[in-house]
């Protein structure tokens, strides 16, 4: 018999698997038998050797004859299912993972020592203004980070322009109206337009209407190009026939 | 995973088969065990399956006689209560 070695965490997962086994096989004998038993908590001490690579700590259970060993105790309690939703934060709809983003493994693995799995995560860390570089000594480019996931945030939710009109606000002067879905999301941003090559205002904007404000410079043809720059990671080119 | 160890989790449904009802026929008082705590020593496996999975195979002590190599016994403990069906 040769012990091979594991990292806490495999062996944690293992170990929670064959009592969730338990539970179940004792669960189905149960049905029949009314005085069944339930395990609920366990605790295990072992007799192990830790070792470290440089990179992962691992260990191996101790063998007959090998003394010395380090002693772990693992301790698996019940908790209810109210307690996991309670200190479970799960991913929302529009968070975006850092497994999603092209970030090599080593930075993926600091961001998760840190307790980072998300947009939302490191958006957290951004609004109490800590620099992850300096707290941890980690050597993350954590901009790079957070400017990749804010870019996957806004594929997921592209825009879509559904119609363009022409109008006149209050005073008589035209502008343009783009109606769509997920067009100026970014309240930081201003949305930025450029018409027939000519900077044109954006009076107002939302999530679903942008209206630029015309005016001679921009040269009003029949085919006019716009290109629409709704945040650092949106941009929408126009042909609009007039 | 050696031949003389069983899965863990194997272990602990035989260790919780046992039935716990103490029956005094003369009387006819039938008691109930509704909780029990048990601790024990345990061989312990930690092997890789095919798919490179930690499984952990497990037995309790094979020898009561002193051994020329002394097994390194982990420990064990876990408490279980009668379930509410």
């Amino acid at each position: 018999m040769e012990n091979k070695a594991w990292n806490l965490e495999d062996f944690v997962d293992s170990l929670v698997v064959e009592l969730d086994k338990t539970r179940e096989t004792l669960s189905i004998k149960a049905i029949n038998k009314p005085l069944t038993y339930t395990v609920k908590d366990m605790a295990m001490d072992l007799n192990i050797f830790p070792t470290f690579d440089g990179d992962q700590v691992k260990f191996i259970t101790a063998q007959p004859g090998q003394q010395g060993a380090s002693k772990v105790t693992i301790q698996l309690g019940s908790i209810t299912d109210q307690q996991v939703r309670a200190t479970t934060k799960p991913l929302q709809k529009d968070d975006v993972s850092i497994s999603e983003i092209e970030v090599d493994k080593d930075t993926q693995k600091e961001l998760r020592k840190m307790g980072v799995n998300s947009i939302d995560d490191l958006e957290q860390i951004e609004n109490k203004n800590v620099n992850i570089e300096k707290a941890t000594g980690a050597k993350i480019n954590y901009n790079n980070i957070l400017n990749q996931l804010k870019k996957v945030k806004r594929n997921n939710n592209p825009p879509v322009v559904k119609s363009v009109s022409l109008s006149l606000f209050d005073d008589q002067s035209p502008y343009l109206s783009i109606k769509g879905n997920n067009l100026g999301v970014n309240k930081l941003f201003k949305p930025v337009a450029v018409l027939n090559d000519s900077l044109a205002e954006v009076t107002e904007h939302n999530s679903n209407e942008i209206k630029i404000k015309l005016s001679k410079q921009h040269n009003i043809e029949s085919n006019n190009d716009l290109v629409l720059t709704l945040d650092p990671y949106a941009i929408v080119k126009l042909n609009v026939k007039v | 995973m050696d031949e003389a160890f069983i899965p863990f989790s194997a272990l602990l449904a035989k260790i919780a088969a046992f039935e716990g009802e103490i029956y005094d026929k003369e009387e006819g008082v039938h008691s109930y065990i509704n909780r029990f705590e048990i601790e024990t020593p345990i061989e312990i496996d930690v092997y890789r399956d095919e798919d490179g999975k930690i499984q952990l195979g497990v037995v309790p002590p094979l020898y009561r006689v002193d051994t020329t190599i002394e097994p390194s016994y982990h420990n064990i403990r876990f408490s279980a209560e009668i379930s509410e069906t």
